[in-house]
């Protein structure tokens, strides 16, 4: 899948959900398409209605204070031979709140669909709460679905290493957070 | 290995020979008769009017499975098969012992396993209980008799890791309840072997809503074995079960379920254990029969450095829906969790894993894994998986996979070419698929396992 990708880079539709307000994406055109969004909150679905759409979906979440973000994703194959892969990142701190559902749908007429999801939330502070459901339905059989989920604290060793080399423990958590979401940016900055 | 042939899974029934049969339906008047019936203490009597209350005034649940065809007016709900109880597997009502030597009961028998308590219908009837286990102090017996014999640990533990307010069908146990084991383990007692239980339903409309409870005080070991099957009948049946397990500090219990209800038998069971201090917990659960089964076994993790495991199969062929999972409630320091489970859809089948990993703020160096992979075998069928991480600290290390698949082409052609039938080669696959978690399984239990799957995979659809 991912070879396939890299060739037409400069193909790809960009589509930035935070500039565009829509919630209701409807793909009924092939091609490949590269979705970002940011801390948004609410329900976004994304519905697959012709072959060979390729999703990639992007959502950056850097949470602080009391921010509270409630999202709901719906990757939603009503077609066969597409593809969509979403990403998940959140970086959450203080008394910050994170609820995530996502859903991955692939319809009996959406044979050889290969569907993707993935979120990873970074934990910063004792007090934050993440509520993280990432769901599957498949009524196809010929198709490939995994989705993943992580939740955890800064590695230790890592923080530990950084410091060792001369970092203080802030610089070596802001070093670690970015890495952690430069998966993202990599894939997104070439192209803005 | 006569046992092993599965006729039974066509079902069969033996004519009827019944003591007492309750009227269909629930009431306050049924409730109370059944309480009389087993001459039972007056706290028990309350416990299961109160329940009976909350049954009535509770919802049936809004997610999972269609439960709207039960129709709760139209089933049993006590029956005693025999007046006394029979000691040795000689004095066993002739009938059911036939039904027993069809499910291999004797052969598990004749291979030195440990007390055989088999409940037929509402009540254990036959029960051998291992000098063994009375020289260890261990108690084990149907929950009837424990409660007239040990009403001091039975009033303890009873009802308090799943009151009856827990959920509906808690309740519906809590108020009808019959059957079911009870089992004690000293502290420090090991044993090696596993206990059984082999529970069958018998009559047309007659839903089984045995109790269970286990207590394993610190630092012993015991692991307990249900294996089900039933008959098929035209009409729905019921089966609501209760297991509360209490692991005390040091301990570890595993239990492990083998379930294969004929296909119109609703299985909505709540399994629950508690774990105290480095304690440890481990169900393996597969469910191969039912129309639909609603089970999620869980594990209050309260003790600081216990663990809690599930491992689970979930078989669904055509007109069923296995909707099972696991829940892990981590509410202590350095506590750990791990959930594996295997699903398979054939011809129309539904299989659901629905889960849930819960990490209060004081469970500080927590870990939990979640792995679930589904197999989807055609396209009629269908798999969901529907888990939930709801984390509450951040010193804390959660991991959730699932991945849904069907059988890869490259694969099966490779075994094919190898000489293999389609059937044959589809076969090794699933049972390959499933083999992280039947070795968790009692041999003769996975024996019985891998010739099930390969008699539901012989090509015959439907």
């Amino acid at each position: 899948m991912k070879q396939s990708n890299s060739k037409a880079v400069e193909k790809k539709v960009f589509i930035d959900l935070n500039q565009r307000k829509e919630r209701l994406l409807i793909f009924n055109q092939p091609g490949d398409y590269l979705i970002f969004f940011k801390n948004l909150s609410g329900k976004f679905e994304f519905i697959i209605k012709e072959k060979n759409v390729n999703l990639e979906i992007y959502g950056v979440y850097h949470g602080k204070i009391q921010e509270r973000f409630q999202i709901e994703t719906i990757q939603h194959h009503l077609a066969p031979q597409s593809t969509s892969n979403l990403l998940i990142k959140g970086v959450f701190d203080d008394q910050c709140q994170f609820f995530y559902r996502g859903l991955i749908r692939i319809e009996k007429e959406a044979q050889k669909s290969h569907a993707y999801q993935k979120n990873q939330n970074l934990l910063l502070s004792p007090d934050v709460f993440v509520d993280s459901k990432p769901e599957l339905e498949i009524l196809a059989n010929d198709v490939f679905c995994t989705h993943g989920s992580t939740t955890g604290y800064i590695n230790q060793e890592e923080l530990y290493y950084l410091q060792t080399r001369g970092l203080t423990k802030k610089q070596a958590e802001k070093l670690i957070i970015e890495g952690f979401l430069s998966e993202i940016r990599g894939t997104i900055l070439p192209d803005e | 290995m006569k046992s092993l042939e599965f006729k039974y899974r066509f079902g069969f029934s033996m004519p009827q020979n019944y003591v007492y049969k309750a009227k269909k339906g629930l009431s306050e008047k049924v409730v109370e008769e059944i309480s009389f019936l087993k001459n039972e203490p007056k706290w028990m009597r309350n416990f299961r009017l109160k329940s009976y209350q909350i049954f009535i005034k509770k919802p049936l649940p809004t997610w999972g499975a269609d439960l709207s065809q039960i129709n709760f007016d139209d089933i049993y709900y006590y029956i005693k098969p025999t007046e006394k109880r029979a000691n040795s597997w000689k004095d066993l009502p002739k009938e059911i012992k036939e039904t027993y030597d069809k499910i291999g009961v004797p052969e598990a028998e004749k291979k030195f396993l440990a007390g055989v308590s088999a409940q037929y219908e509402s009540e254990v009837v036959y029960e051998s209980i291992n000098r063994y286990l009375e020289s260890k102090g261990v108690i084990f017996c149907d929950m009837d008799t424990a409660v007239r014999k040990y009403p001091e640990i039975v009033r303890q533990y009873f009802g308090q890791l799943i009151p009856p307010y827990d959920n509906k069908f808690a309740a519906l146990n809590s108020a009808v309840w019959s059957g079911g084991s009870f089992v004690y383990v000293p502290k420090n007692v090991s044993i090696s072997m596993p206990l059984q239980a082999y529970f069958r339903i018998n009559a047309q409309n007659f839903g089984q809503f045995e109790r269970t409870l286990i207590i394993a005080e610190e630092g012993s070991f015991v692991h307990y074995t249900e294996g089900c099957t039933a008959p098929i009948y035209t009409t729905d049946s019921l089966h609501a079960a209760v297991v509360e397990i209490f692991v005390k500090k040091g301990a570890r219990v595993r239990y492990t379920t083998v379930q294969n209800w004929s296909h119109n038998v609703y299985n909505l069971v709540t399994k629950r254990a508690r774990t105290d201090e480095e304690a440890v917990m481990e169900w393996v659960d597969c469910n191969i029969g039912s129309k639909i089964t609603m089970k999620y076994p869980s594990v209050y993790l309260f003790g600081r450095k216990s663990k809690g495991e599930v491992f689970s199969i979930a078989y669904a062929n055509k007109n069923q829906h296995q909707d099972a999972g696991a829940k892990m409630i981590h509410f202590a320091k350095e506590t750990k969790s791990r959930i594996i489970s295997k699903s398979i859809s054939k011809s129309g089948g539904r299989t659901s894993y629905r889960g849930l990993v819960q990490i209060m703020p004081e469970a500080t160096q927590s870990s939990s894994y979640v792995s679930c992979d589904a197999l989807i075998l055609d396209e009629f069928s269908r798999s969901d998986t529907y888990p939930d991480m709801r984390i509450k600290n951040n010193q804390v290390s959660i991991q959730h996979e699932a991945t849904v698949e069907k059988i890869g082409e490259e694969k099966l052609f490779y075994l094919m070419s190898r000489g293999l039938p389609k059937a044959e080669a589809e076969s090794l696959f699933v049972n390959g698929f499933i083999e992280p978690v039947a070795k968790e399984i009692p041999l003769e239990y996975a024996i019985e396992l891998n010739r099930l799957i390969n008699l539901e995979m012989s090509g015959s659809v439907g």
